[in-house]
């Protein structure tokens, strides 16, 4: 009953806040009002699952969404400059990984802490960002190949919905099934006895990093087919919402390690949040606000969660002995 | 002890300024429990890191199988087949028991018998691993169970079946019965003899001079960097060890009676 309780309990508690919603505020349980909020959720979804990648080998990677920005005004000034599509794409996905190669190199051979790094690497982000575009944003009517990979639809569900999906797949694999998933999440929880097992910690910490700019990358294309435009800075609005999203997703499912699931269902709940309280008239700092609690309260349930659970477990051996 | 497994010549480890070990030579044979005993700072730690890989020596030389070889990292002597056991055990706390007796050498199978893409076989890893640990500690049953809920003794099987599993042929143990209950200690004991009679080789660092009296063929006792004495522990006591270790002088003490 604990044990189900702390891997599903924040998710009970936003299944409760999702049906105040519907019963509360008009239209929040239509069809379309929800399938908007799972759109809106794959951006935000896509940055966090990278996020989560990182964090499961113990590193913050805190440039997702300025490299991310970064990222959409490079594919948006090819574009826009008449560049092939696929070509302005693979340039996209090119800058969000070797923003996360360098945030690597800085943490595991420059050994500067990654909450430093990836700082500095956002600011150098940002600023590259103004320096492209001067400060205003890249619009135009982008030829269709490029904005169909975010506005397009397969089988009547939106292509948005089909990315998150198979993205969500790839990272829940990895992290679950395969080795080097097991190999990160051993140098994020134990790193001395990851190494001392000959696991190559500071390769996995660096494919971390690496898979978190890459998927920032990705963020960025889409976020640019979606909209047709590139602004520095566009994808500023998720940063706080992608870590809240891994934050609270590791107080689910497999409570304090980050997951994938986790961050799934975390990201989708948040943004019904955002969606629920706008409908119902609040106020628009009102979600910044419940952001930030949610931020904290998650980090102090997990651990609290995570010490109840020793402790019982001592209980019980107690017990058997 | 004909050809020895592992030898070392000359292995010095310094740390800036400070020599802790200062010319070691040193043989281990197959078939072999040598103890390594000392003071606390005599060198016997950073001995055993430089043997496992944990930590490069500043001189000297290792021969494996009367080949030259220098570890950079401890999966160069996992790959050499020496595995290490250390005192804080170097378990991942929040990793199932399965998953940390397999850490760093996991199964992996093709799914549908494909061979491609590799993902991990956790069947067959949760029942490999509760054979390895039957032999240890037949209470273990749950191998999905995390470590971080089991008993010091319990810990060190867990650590002991990942040295197994490795199939080493040098089995370094660092203090393994210091946490132990006395049960918990007989078990460990028991398995050192096994690991021998399988002709593996076992260095055992250890303060319990009736553990080494009980399971070592062979002493060597470091003192400030030194290998001061390196003899078979035929013929000696808890109380002449514990002599020699703290004097650094030989067998001059006349066995009494």
């Amino acid at each position: 009953m604990t044990a189900l309780l702390s891997r599903f309990g924040t998710a009970l508690a936003g299944f409760l806040v999702l049906l105040f919603f519907g019963a509360f505020a008009e239209n929040f349980a239509s069809p379309g009002n929800l399938s908007l909020i799972l759109k809106d959720t794959a951006f935000l979804a896509v940055l966090a699952i990278g996020f989560t990648l990182a964090l499961a080998t113990a590193e913050l990677d805190l440039s997702i969404a300025d490299v991310a920005s970064l990222a959409a005004v490079v594919t948006g000034a090819l574009i826009q400059g008449g560049t092939m599509p696929a070509l302005a794409v693979l340039a996209g996905l090119a800058t969000g990984l070797g923003a996360g190669l360098v945030n690597g190199f800085a943490v595991t051979v420059l050994g500067v802490p990654s909450l430093i790094a990836t700082l500095g690497t956002a600011a150098v982000a940002r600023g590259f960002g103004f320096m492209i575009t001067q400060g205003v944003a890249f619009v135009g009517r982008w030829p269709r190949e490029f904005t169909g990979l975010a506005r397009g639809s397969l089988l009547g569900v939106s292509n948005m919905i089909w990315w998150m999906a198979a993205i969500g797949l790839l990272a829940w694999v990895l992290l679950k099934r395969t080795r080097t998933g097991l190999h990160m999440l051993a140098t994020g929880e134990a790193d001395e006895a990851a190494r001392l097992a000959g696991i190559r910690t500071r390769r996995m910490k660096r494919l971390g990093l690496a898979l978190a700019g890459l998927l920032a990358g990705v963020t960025a294309v889409l976020l640019a087919a979606s909209l047709s435009s590139a602004a520095p800075n566009m994808a500023g609005d998720h940063f706080l919402y992608a870590i809240a999203a891994v934050l609270l997703g590791m107080t689910m499912i497999e409570p304090g390690r980050p997951n994938i699931p986790g961050t799934l269902l975390a990201a989708f709940m948040l943004k019904a949040l955002g969606n629920g309280l706008v409908l119902l008239g609040a106020p628009y700092y009102a979600q910044d606000i419940a952001l930030g609690v949610i931020i904290t309260g998650s980090v102090a349930l997990s651990s609290t969660v995570m010490r109840r659970a020793a402790f019982t477990k001592r209980l019980n051996l107690r017990a058997a002995a | 002890m004909s050809e020895a497994l592992l030898s070392l010549r000359g292995v010095r480890k310094a740390y800036g300024a400070v020599e802790a070990v200062r010319g070691v030579d040193l043989d281990i044979g197959a078939g072999e429990v040598l103890a390594l005993c000392g003071d606390n700072g005599a060198g016997k730690s950073s001995l055993v890191k430089v043997i496992a890989g944990a930590q490069a020596a500043s001189s000297g030389t290792m021969t494996l199988r009367g080949r030259e070889v220098a570890f950079h990292s401890p999966e160069d002597a996992l790959r050499g087949g020496i595995a290490t056991i250390y005192q804080d055990l170097a378990l991942a706390p929040r990793m199932s028991i399965a998953e940390n007796v397999f850490l760093g050498s996991e199964l992996t199978r093709g799914p549908l018998g494909l061979p491609f893409p590799r993902l991990l076989d956790r069947r067959r890893m949760m029942t490999e691993a509760l054979g390895y640990l039957q032999r240890l500690n037949p209470a273990l049953t749950d191998m999905a169970r995390p470590v971080e809920g089991l008993s010091g003794g319990q810990r060190q099987a867990v650590a002991i079946a990942r040295a197994l599993r490795w199939k080493a042929e040098l089995v370094i143990m660092d203090e393994p019965t210091a946490a132990l209950g006395v049960r918990e200690t007989a078990q460990v004991l028991d398995l050192i003899r096994r690991l021998r009679g399988e002709g593996r080789a076992v260095l055992l660092v250890s303060h319990s001079m009736a553990d080494v009296c009980a399971v070592a063929t062979r002493v060597a006792i470091m003192k400030a960097g030194h290998k001061v004495i390196d003899r078979t522990v035929a013929g000696l006591d808890p109380d002449m060890l514990a002599h020699m270790i703290m004097t650094g002088q030989g067998t001059e003490v006349a066995p009494a009676g």
